[in-house]
């Protein structure tokens, strides 16, 4: 990882580059930017420690919902954390003069520092895109003992993802939901699959309002279809326009993904998408240890915090590296398929040319890449 | 000299205007299936492949009308094929009391008794394969074309991948199940029975 050329600071506590003494990094030779010298009694560590706790310490162990809404600022502890910030920016290039050795608290507060000022990933080149990615799995190695594995895959070309659902048959079994919750890495206690199966009346069309969504009883029921809505990968996604950060944006390969680091959770989107598409981290999600799936994208089902949307992403993680989503793979009558619209001999597109297919709400010109069809 | 400044300036406005008023933001397309039919019509092919997925499942090649995919061998999957190994003796000698049992768990619920019986499928003169309704020998890997006699209307979705599932990836060498692999054939419906989990409750925010 070179520091030259990087869209965020970099403390570089661990990187021993030799300066010419006297000279600091921000070209200064003499007093001007640094408050170096009025701590020559602290050693390197400390101060880094210490400055590191000053100001965004508190962060450290909050999520991004806490950070918003958990701070009590007056103008003094205001000020002080300016002054820490200064200080700690100080701090950094001097100690970037300087040389010492590795330590994990020091690497995890690298890490976290440059999480901290990472830019949006949507406009990462490939190097920091596996930059970022790499602290990632570093960090939770360092938290946990235990390594994961995390892509930054990007979009192939001439690849354009589609999905066609077979209302004839899908039964209401439920092994999708199932299926997409584990792979995912969902939240177990809220109600956030990203899948609802709902459960219609034969002869009354597609009637949301009277669907029931909460059944549990045998299935199918006697004079009842399923139908399954997800997210449906918008090819004009409104979700996308309103976003005030940018953080969630379409993909080459069409996949509309959110950047949960980048998100500020004002669910903007969620009231944008016509589809109930999207959902919303209310508490904090969690998942016991053994039951992580620790194959991730940064894009798909890494961990996620309080505060942030998430929603599907037809399993980017797999989908990019040639399988089917979860939930494609775990239906048991092949009711949901997958593939690529760009190939013209795949067999989504022999299902949109041969068969009677629509979309949900195609007047609004969202142009959903998610097709129903029946037998 | 002014005039033709003056002309030269509108002529290169109208064209930069026009240049940029046939793009509408993403829409250089007007919809996904424009965009689709406009896109893959160069189609390269991707580097993305499911091979891998594949990987220790036998597969076999076959090819029905214009489509060509893999499907699963099935003779190395029926326990105690070949069925030869103990039909050795016609069936009315392996019947009775003093035989062993065999099959008892098979009972038919497919189509009613005056279409359907043992013989429709199975040739009692040649167990180690499958029978045509006209007499044909079938071999137990292309199963299907025994199941295509009746359910034509299957058979076509199922070669054109709009019925029944991807035994690997999305992405090619295209490899699909076939019938048996989902379907028991001597009871091939699918049983009703009681969701994998609950459905979700769907909050009520706006009330
Ligand atoms: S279904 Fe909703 S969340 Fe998904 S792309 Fe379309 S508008 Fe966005
Ligand atoms: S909730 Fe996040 S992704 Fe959605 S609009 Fe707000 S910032 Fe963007």
């Amino acid at each position: 990882m070179s520091s030259d050329n990087k869209k965020w600071f970099s403390l570089n506590l661990n990187r021993k580059k030799k300066e010419s003494s006297g000279t600091c990094g921000c070209g200064k030779t003499s007093g001007g930017c640094g408050s170096y010298s009025e701590h020559p009694q602290m050693t390197d560590e400390e101060f880094a420690e210490a400055a590191i706790n000053a100001s965004i310490g508190e962060e450290r162990t909050k999520d991004g919902f806490d950070q918003v809404f958990d701070v009590k600022m007056d103008r003094r502890s205001a000020f002080k954390k300016l002054t820490a910030s200064l200080l700690i920016g100080a701090g950094a290039v001097s100690t970037s003069c300087s040389v010492i050795s590795g330590d994990e608290s020091k690497e995890k507060a690298q890490i976290d520092w440059e999480e901290q000022f990472k830019g949006n990933y949507k406009l990462m080149d490939d190097d920091e895109k596996k930059g970022t990615v790499e602290r990632l799995m570093r960090s939770y190695e360092l938290r946990t003992g235990k390594n994961i594995s995390m892509s930054s895959k990007n979009a192939e070309d001439d690849v354009l993802f589609g999905y066609a659902f077979n209302i004839s048959k899908c039964q209401g079994y439920m092994d999708c939901v199932n299926a997409c919750v584990e792979e995912n890495n969902q939240d177990r206690n809220s109600q956030m699959q990203y899948i609802r199966i709902h459960e219609m009346k034969d002869g009354k069309g597609f009637n949301f309002n009277e669907a029931d969504d909460n059944y549990y009883h045998e299935v199918p029921a006697e004079g009842h279809f399923y139908m399954g809505t997800q997210c449906f990968h918008c090819d004009n996604p409104p979700c996308v326009e309103v976003c005030p950060v940018q953080a969630t944006w379409r993909e080459d390969d069409g996949l509309v993904v959110v950047d949960y680091d980048w998100c500020v959770g004002c669910r903007y989107c969620m009231a944008a998408c016509p589809y109930d598409g999207r959902r919303f981290n209310w508490s904090k999600p969690e998942v016991p240890e053994t039951e992580i799936n620790k194959n991730q994208h940064y894009l798909g089902n890494r961990m996620r915090k309080k505060g942030v949307v998430e929603k599907c992403t037809f399993c980017v993680q797999r989908s990019r590296a040639g399988k089917n989503p979860a939930c494609v793979e775990a239906c048991p009558t092949g009711a949901r398929i997958f593939g690529n619209l760009l190939d013209p001999n795949s067999t989504i597109r022999w299902v949109l040319e041969n068969k009677k297919v629509f979309r949900l709400k195609e007047d609004l010109g969202t142009e959903p890449k998610f097709w129903y069809f029946m037998d | 000299m002014m005039n033709r400044k003056n002309y030269i300036y509108i002529l290169c406005c109208t064209c930069l205007f026009v240049l940029f008023s046939c793009r509408h933001g993403e829409g250089e397309y007007h919809g996904v299936t424009d965009r689709i039919e406009a896109e893959s019509k160069n189609y390269h092919g991707t580097s993305i492949s499911s091979e891998k997925y594949l990987e220790g499942i036998k597969t076999i090649e076959i090819t029905e009308g214009e489509h060509t995919f893999l499907i699963p061998e099935r003779k190395n999957q029926i326990t105690s094929y070949a069925c030869t190994e103990c039909h050795s003796k016609p069936l009315t000698q392996m019947q009775g009391k003093d035989a062993k049992n065999a099959h008892w768990d098979i009972k038919l619920v497919h189509a009613n008794k005056n279409t359907m019986n043992c013989i429709t499928c199975h040739n009692p003169d040649n167990m180690d394969n499958l029978t045509s309704l006209t007499g044909n020998n079938i071999d137990f890997n292309n199963s299907y074309n025994l199941c295509n006699q009746c359910h034509t209307k299957q058979f076509k979705d199922w070669k054109g991948g709009a019925h029944g599932k991807r035994l690997a990836g999305w992405a090619p060498p295209r490899a699909s199940m076939t019938c048996v692999n989902c379907h028991n054939p001597h009871k091939p419906h699918f049983e009703s029975k009681w969701p994998e989990r609950f459905n979700t409750e769907t909050v009520k925010e706006r009330e």
